[in-house]
């Protein structure tokens, strides 16, 4: 479904307005970064990932088709791109690298819990990064569509050209990995 | 021992399940123990998503990926903008050109007939006075005359 403020600053790029991109950038750009982040596994990486993708999208956008939905559009970009992007080892930091940058919506420290509980919701999240980053691109790719975009799975059948059954066998096969890869996380870091 | 229902526990979870096939699989768990570890496995794991750290772009992307489209711009027709410009710069030098041309025939076509005599009358030495007798003038003149006379 296309929203009808994209369907306007699609129609005004193709009439030669550039600055109509530059809203549709603003508009989807933590979405975007925060998909790579969650892809790539580091803020630098997240960040030159991202760039690229909005890169494609400009050149890409004269051709786009109208009954398309940009928002998915772009996630697809988002998803092949971070898929090619990654030749070196991946998740090179994992404890808490949030990046120069980069802005957190969730600080769960601002929410001021217990110590203890601070301490357990950082060790599952750092076994969440962890496994996560084990699991093979596409299984990450429509776990994070799922779980952090949270996206229908019409959505991310949409996003990513594959059946509903497709959708439905490969999520259930990432959550299944990801609870394999957690439970080997514990073990080792108890 | 393993229920093979435990693959519809991802699309329960989901809410990606009809009114009759969801109701179908609440009954079921409430009987398999095994569907019931899995779901709160499963919603543990969820939790967990929950709470992973959202992240938003760094100050100034936007800023950023304008100018790198920009570039990318410049790039893709960079003979576009020196050929135009080139192009002008031409056109105006063939114009100063023509202009001049048609300039020269016209000033060319309108001055008056050369007058032959007049032109000669005007080179002449004739139009200067004699040098006065016993002047440093007359005297060189005078030496001269006797030189080219030998």
């Amino acid at each position: 479904m296309q929203n009808s403020d994209d369907f306007s600053r699609i129609a005004r790029f193709k009439d030669g307005d550039r600055s109509s991109f530059e809203e549709i950038v603003l508009r989807y750009q933590d979405k975007i970064y925060n998909l790579c982040r969650h892809m790539l596994g580091n803020a630098h990486d997240a960040e030159d990932a991202a760039q690229d993708v909005f890169l494609k999208a400009f050149q890409a956008l004269p051709k786009f088709r109208p009954e398309a939905s940009l928002y998915t559009w772009l996630y697809r970009i988002a998803i092949n791109t971070c898929i090619d992007y990654k030749k070196k080892p991946i998740f090179e930091s994992l404890f808490g690298d949030s990046g120069g940058d980069e802005r957190l919506v969730h600080d769960r420290a601002s929410d001021a819990p217990s110590p203890e509980k601070l301490y357990q919701s950082k060790q599952i999240d750092h076994a969440l990064r962890d496994s996560l980053g084990k699991l093979s691109p596409k299984l990450r790719a429509i776990i994070i569509l799922k779980e952090i975009e949270e996206l229908s799975y019409e959505e991310i059948a949409d996003t990513l050209d594959i059946s509903m059954g497709t959708v439905k066998s490969r999520i259930a096969r990432a959550r299944e990995e990801l609870q394999e890869l957690m439970k080997k996380f514990r073990e080792q870091n108890p | 021992m393993s229920c093979p229902k435990t693959k519809l526990i991802s699309a329960y979870l989901d809410k990606e399940m009809g009114f009759g096939e969801k109701t179908a699989f609440e009954t079921h768990v409430q009987g398999c123990n095994r569907c019931s570890y899995a779901l709160e496995e499963l919603q543990s794991l969820r939790a967990a998503f929950a709470n992973t750290e959202r992240h938003q772009a760094p100050y100034g992307f936007a800023a950023k990926v304008m100018a790198r489209t920009a570039e990318l711009e410049k790039k893709k027709a960079p003979w576009l903008v020196p050929f135009f410009v080139r192009f002008a710069e031409a056109a105006v030098l063939l114009a100063v050109i023509t202009v001049g041309i048609l300039a020269g025939k016209v000033l060319m076509n309108s001055a008056p007939a050369a007058n032959t005599t007049i032109i000669a009358s005007s080179l002449s030495l004739d139009m200067f006075d004699a040098t006065p007798p016993g002047s440093p003038g007359g005297a060189y003149l005078a030496m001269m005359e006797v030189r080219n006379e030998k």
